[in-house]
């Protein structure tokens, strides 16, 4: 009888035992997952306006015929190392009929960060350069060299602008 | 003198006395106990219904949170836990979020929740990040769709990470 107790007793210390360290050992599992985001690059180009007009004027009181303003947003995703530019190209000289102003009478200002000042071509002048991805905004504001050797007439050009985030 | 018949019943009925005398003797004068003993440890058990996530390119101008492709990941939890203790699911980046040396926070990455326990939280590379918690033993499933801050400002390239899951069972 004494043995069975005995024996009793050192089976619940043992289970007790056994539970106590069970209890003391979490259990836990693991999973992996694997991520990939693709971003790719991209170039927007938003103009305030898509005409530039000189009103007339007297060539002695302006020589320097101004438009309003063009705003210019851009928004571009290029590479950590890339350069984000923007040009201008005109399709030719500004033309009234048969008679013809040379485009590189037309001039530029600009505001904004990086955003650079020119001189119109039929081959494409830089507006801005920018590093990296970004949205630069900015202004560019054309001026028209007033002379008195005009024909007189409506002239007429179209400027192309090119956003570039390679 | 006793006749061979009478000896062998006699004999018999000796046997027959004492075979259904003895089991009872022993049960009366040595008391035996069997010990049922069953261990209940903790155990976790954790399913994804995936083990990789995309998110494909996107005009940040439509789409400033893109959803990972493919939809939400289901998640199956099985856990034995001590009774009242807390049985958690956690999600750790390994890392940033890089395409070779362009490094996205982790942080761009975003989960919403659906299921009982579950809750909506933001990535991190540094601490680990809760998906669910219950309270006990039990299987609970639920889902998490991810989605990636999409913005003009990262520069492009194919980032990766890996995410490490953790179902813990006190």
């Amino acid at each position: 009888m004494r043995k069975a107790v005995w024996s009793g007793v050192a089976t619940a210390a043992a289970v007790l035992m056994m539970s106590s360290v069970a209890f003391a050992q979490a259990a836990s599992d693991t999973k992996t997952v694997t991520v990939t985001a693709n971003v790719n690059a991209k170039a927007k180009l938003t103009l305030g306006s898509n005409a530039a007009t000189f009103a007339d004027a007297d060539p002695d009181v302006t020589p320097l015929l101004s438009a309003t303003a063009i705003s210019i947003d851009i928004k571009a995703r290029t590479s950590a190392a890339g350069n984000v530019t923007l040009t201008v190209q005109s399709g030719g000289n500004l033309v009234s009929g048969s008679d013809s102003i040379a485009i590189n009478q037309l001039t530029w200002t600009v505001t904004g960060t990086n955003f650079a000042p020119g001189t119109m071509s039929t081959s494409a002048v830089s507006v801005g350069s920018w590093a990296g991805s970004g949205t630069p905004s900015g202004t560019q504001t054309y001026k028209l060299a007033n002379s008195w050797s005009y024909n007189t007439g409506a002239y007429t050009a179209t400027i192309t602008y090119t956003l570039s985030a390679p | 003198m006793f006749r061979p018949t009478s000896v062998r019943r006699r004999l018999a009925f000796v046997l027959l006395a004492w075979s259904a005398a003895a089991p009872a003797a022993r049960a009366a004068g040595q008391p035996a106990t069997a010990t049922l003993s069953a261990t209940i440890s903790p155990q976790a058990s954790l399913t994804l219904s995936t083990a990789s996530l995309v998110f494909p390119d996107a005009d940040p101008d439509v789409l400033n949170k893109v959803p990972a492709a493919g939809g939400p990941v289901t998640i199956n939890a099985k856990a034995r836990a001590t009774q009242g203790q807390a049985v958690v699911l956690t999600v750790l980046a390994s890392s940033d979020l890089r395409s070779g040396l362009d490094v996205i926070p982790a942080s761009n990455v975003t989960w919403t929740a659906s299921g009982a326990g579950f809750v909506a939280g933001t990535l991190s590379a540094t601490v680990p990040a809760q998906v669910a918690t219950w309270t006990g033993s039990g299987l609970h499933s639920g889902s998490q769709q991810y989605f990636f801050r999409n913005v003009w400002t990262h520069p492009t390239g194919t980032y990766t990470t890996t995410l490490v899951y953790t179902l813990s069972a006190p």
